[in-house]
């Protein structure tokens, strides 16, 4: 029973400690956030989910009691950095995920952090088991990886405070304006899109800083190096929040992908275990706790699906 | 300033600089072992071994050592090698490195003194010993700065493992910045801590200079004199080089024995006896025929010539006659194309089917026949004090007790007149006091057979004296069969038995010193000898023009 990935505060309370303790780092961090929370609700929805965690344990037994390395990119607040508060954690969303999904297959976590770039190369070098990282979902990157997707997108566009270049989204409006973005982001190529319909209007292209982190963006436009960054909007909002006399967020805008955990090509079963522990989470209302715990919008939630490129 | 003490004394950083310093030193010892053995491929007489090593030096010297990084993290899997990140960046960083090293290396031991190489040579220091004892010595002295220059730079380099998840310094740094969004503090922070780490690596560079640094290491022993309880030392030394220099001439008369004086005073009565012993001496040294060429440049034409035991040979000739290679041909530190030599009843260098022996063998073999040689430039070993010049030799080649080596060349720096300079290195001794340890070392291990290739042509005028009463007194006192090529006339008259004169190649004229030297027969002989004396006398030549 002490695999059991949705404990519950009372439950936590009945353990005894060495047991509480082998459990995630996530899930105690989860169940005090249940017990703060609606403890009534959460335990009536808890008790379905231990079950289908044990069933999907019976059914995948080869990762129970694994150690899997989920490689990241730790710079993205809210999603993935490092414990502010204590360095040799990391914290956010997809931390949280991971390490759920973790207990309810029954493996544990460890992290490897790289550049964006280089997530999903690790992840083919075998150097990590699984990629959950905000990235987005394409086609070009399921030919590297299989993606089980689990969020909507919706991206914001920071600019410097007052938007000087009154840039409104990935449109014309960004003709002759710099943006910084990071090295193998989806958003680099809808911004190359745009060079035709600046050409057309007689405007220069958008020019493009690539980089290798979210600070290094923010920066470079706190630096005046560049006009914009166009990311994930609670990226945006936390850099407005760190910022609010220099940074602003001119709009939001959709863009037609899904967040997607990585996983390597031709493990299907690994892949058919992470896609089956992520819909009993949902199933359990658990996804939705996370984005509350880590203040992401609910919204972003989205029913589990594969992209699998041959 | 508050954060950016906070982040300066963060844990989290802190450990940060072990992994740094993890990656730092895999890097360093491998690039040093690698670099070690590519130097060695480079300089190795194989020549696919050092094209091995061009070819190494090419692609890790010429790629990125982020792309080196990434593909030791990333590629090497999948072939099956599948290393940590921390090993993969040590790797990297190793194979980086090892390029540079090697290069540190090469031009070390390029750079040693080609001199000292053959001064060991013809002591009978097989390859390992001279590289050992002799080159890697001087050649490490030369290195530690650009080494501490290659240590910074790889702990510099090490920030680059943050690409492969590394948790050094720098990966540490980033993350904290974009968790906390502290951009600034953190990065001053960290640029200050890699400041501690490469000025503590400076720091140990300086103490490894001041350590190795010959002249203190000099001036230590000097100092260590006057310590009250070093009083029991002789007081026979002055350490100032001005009162060293009148020492050097006020014991001149102490360095030349009665005896030695005698010699030129009274030849006549000496050359009839040694012409009689020599009569019945075997042949110590026997040159049948022999040629060489540099290129399509004959240096030595179907050359022969014995020497006696006890024989003291003369060789005269212009420069460029092949006095010098022939010299080097005896003992085998050059090689020749036609012809055979024997020292001693032996073919030194050839095994007994006729084979050319290996350079470690033809070392051991130069010591056991026991062929002294002078050169011209003195080449003493630089780091080495005038004693150890002496005694390393004895303990390295001829297996001597370290008591016993010091015993032998203190007992020659003695005979040399040089007992008050033992514990100088060369760079502090005049021309004249270094050929003189020369000569000495030469002796140490008791040679059958003394090569002294000008041996006074490097000294200034007033020094020459003081080294050919040494050379004097040697074939006088210890019977020692020498080969001596020299511009010395006189000294050529007084000393020889034989005189042979050699142009281009050929022996035109030998005979007695004072036949050859005083009634030549050779047209060729009777010119060099006219030019030699006139130079001896200025005087005469400006008159003879008219």
């Amino acid at each position: 029973m002490q695999d059991l990935p949705l404990p519950p505060g009372r439950c936590v309370r009945r353990r005894p400690p060495a047991l509480a303790r082998m459990r995630g780092v996530a899930i105690a961090a989860l169940s005090l956030s249940a017990l703060a929370a609606t403890a009534t609700s959460a335990h009536a929805e808890a008790a379905k989910a231990p079950a289908e965690c044990s069933a999907l344990q019976a059914k995948y037994p080869q990762f129970k009691g694994k150690t899997l390395i989920n490689a990241i990119n730790p710079h993205t607040p809210g999603y993935e950095t490092i414990d502010p508060n204590d360095p040799n954690k990391y914290v956010g969303f997809d931390i949280d995920l991971g390490e759920t999904l973790g207990a309810c297959l029954g493996f544990k976590v460890t992290y490897k952090p790289v550049t964006f770039a280089a997530l999903l190369t690790t992840l083919q070098a075998g150097q990590a088991d699984i990629v959950i990282s905000d990235i987005y979902a394409t086609e070009e990157r399921a030919k590297a990886a299989d993606f089980i997707t689990y969020s909507k997108v919706f991206d914001g566009v920071l600019v410097a405070k007052g938007n000087p270049k009154k840039v409104t989204g990935i449109n014309a409006s960004m003709c002759g304006a710099v943006a910084a973005e990071n090295t193998g982001y989806v958003e680099v190529p809808l911004i190359q899109a745009l060079a035709p319909q600046c050409k057309a209007a007689g405007k220069p292209e958008p020019e493009i800083q690539l980089y290798d982190n979210n600070q290094n963006c923010i920066q470079a436009i706190l630096a005046g190096r560049a006009d914009t960054y166009i990311n994930d909007v609670n990226t945006v909002d936390g850099a407005v929040k760190a910022y609010p006399d220099k940074l602003e967020k001119a709009t939001a805008v959709t863009i037609p992908y899904s967040v997607g955990i990585a996983v390597p090509k031709g493990k299907t079963d690994f892949r058919d275990a992470v896609m089956a522990a992520l819909v009993t989470l949902q199933k359990a209302g658990i996804h939705t706790e996370l984005l509350k715990k880590n203040g992401l919008p609910v919204e972003n939630l989205e029913a589990p699906r594969l992209l699998v490129v041959k | 300033m508050e954060l950016f003490l906070h982040y300066l004394t963060l844990p989290y950083l802190i450990q940060g600089i072990v992994f740094t310093l993890a990656a730092t030193g895999i890097g360093l010892a491998g690039g040093v072992v690698v670099g070690l053995l590519l130097a060695a491929m480079q300089l190795s007489r194989f020549k696919p071994l050092a094209a091995f090593a061009r070819g190494y030096a090419v692609i890790f010297r010429g790629t990125p050592l982020v792309l080196q990084l990434v593909f030791v993290y990333d590629a090497l899997p999948h072939v099956g090698i599948k290393l940590p990140g921390l090993l993969a960046a040590g790797v990297a960083l190793a194979a980086n490195e090892a390029t540079f090293i090697a290069e540190m290396f090469r031009s070390g031991v390029v750079g040693v003194d080609r001199g000292q190489v053959l001064a060991g040579q013809a002591l009978g220091m097989t390859p390992r010993v001279l590289m050992h004892r002799i080159i890697a010595p001087q050649a490490l002295r030369s290195m530690i700065p650009a080494m501490g220059n290659e240590a910074v730079s790889t702990l510099k380099n090490s920030s680059l493992a943050s690409v492969i998840a590394v948790q050094e310094l720098t990966l540490r740094s980033t993350q904290l910045a974009s968790s906390t969004f502290d951009f600034f503090s953190i990065f001053f922070a960290s640029g200050l801590l890699y400041l501690v780490l490469t000025g503590a690596m400076s720091l140990v560079q300086l103490a490894l200079e001041a350590r190795f640094d010959l002249d203190r290491q000099a001036t230590l022993r000097g100092l260590a004199r006057w310590l009250p309880w070093r009083h029991a030392a002789p007081p026979a030394a002055s350490p100032s080089p001005l009162e060293d220099a009148a020492e050097v001439s006020a014991s001149e008369p102490e360095d030349a024995l009665p005896t030695a004086l005698a010699v030129p005073a009274a030849p006549g009565v000496d050359r009839a006896a040694r012409a009689s012993r020599l009569a019945d001496a075997p042949v110590a040294l026997r040159i049948n025929g022999v040629s060489k060429a540099y290129g399509t440049q004959a240096v030595l034409k179907d050359l022969s010539l014995s020497v006696l035991a006890g024989e003291v040979v003369a060789l005269l000739g212009p420069s460029g006659s092949g006095k010098s290679t022939l010299l080097r041909c005896i003992n085998h530190l050059e090689s020749w194309d036609a012809g055979q030599i024997h020292v001693g009843g032996h073919r030194l260098g050839y095994q007994t089917d006729g084979q050319l022996m290996s350079p470690s063998d033809l070392a051991r073999e130069r010591g056991r026949l026991g062929v002294g040689m002078l050169f011209q430039q003195f080449n003493l070993f630089a780091h080495l004090t005038a004693r150890e010049n002496v005694a390393g030799p004895l303990r390295w080649v001829h297996g001597w007790s370290a008591e016993d080596a010091d015993r032998r060349a203190l007992e020659l720096l003695n005979r040399v007149g040089l007992a008050h300079r033992v514990e100088a290195l060369p760079r502090h001794l005049s021309g004249g006091q270094q050929q003189r340890v020369a000569i000495a070392r030469a002796l140490a291990p008791g040679p059958s057979v003394l090569l002294l290739d000008e041996p006074t042509s490097a000294l200034d005028p007033e020094l020459v004296n003081e080294v050919l009463d040494v050379i004097r007194r040697l074939a006088v006192e210890e019977g020692l069969t020498m080969v001596i090529s020299t511009h010395q006339l006189r000294f050529a008259a007084e000393v020889a038995d034989r005189v042979v004169f050699l142009s281009g190649g050929r022996i035109v004229e030998s005979g007695p010193a004072l036949d050859v030297l005083q009634r030549p027969q050779h047209r060729e002989t009777a010119r060099f000898l006219r030019v030699m004396s006139a130079d001896v006398l200025p005087a005469a030549s400006t008159s003879t023009p008219a």
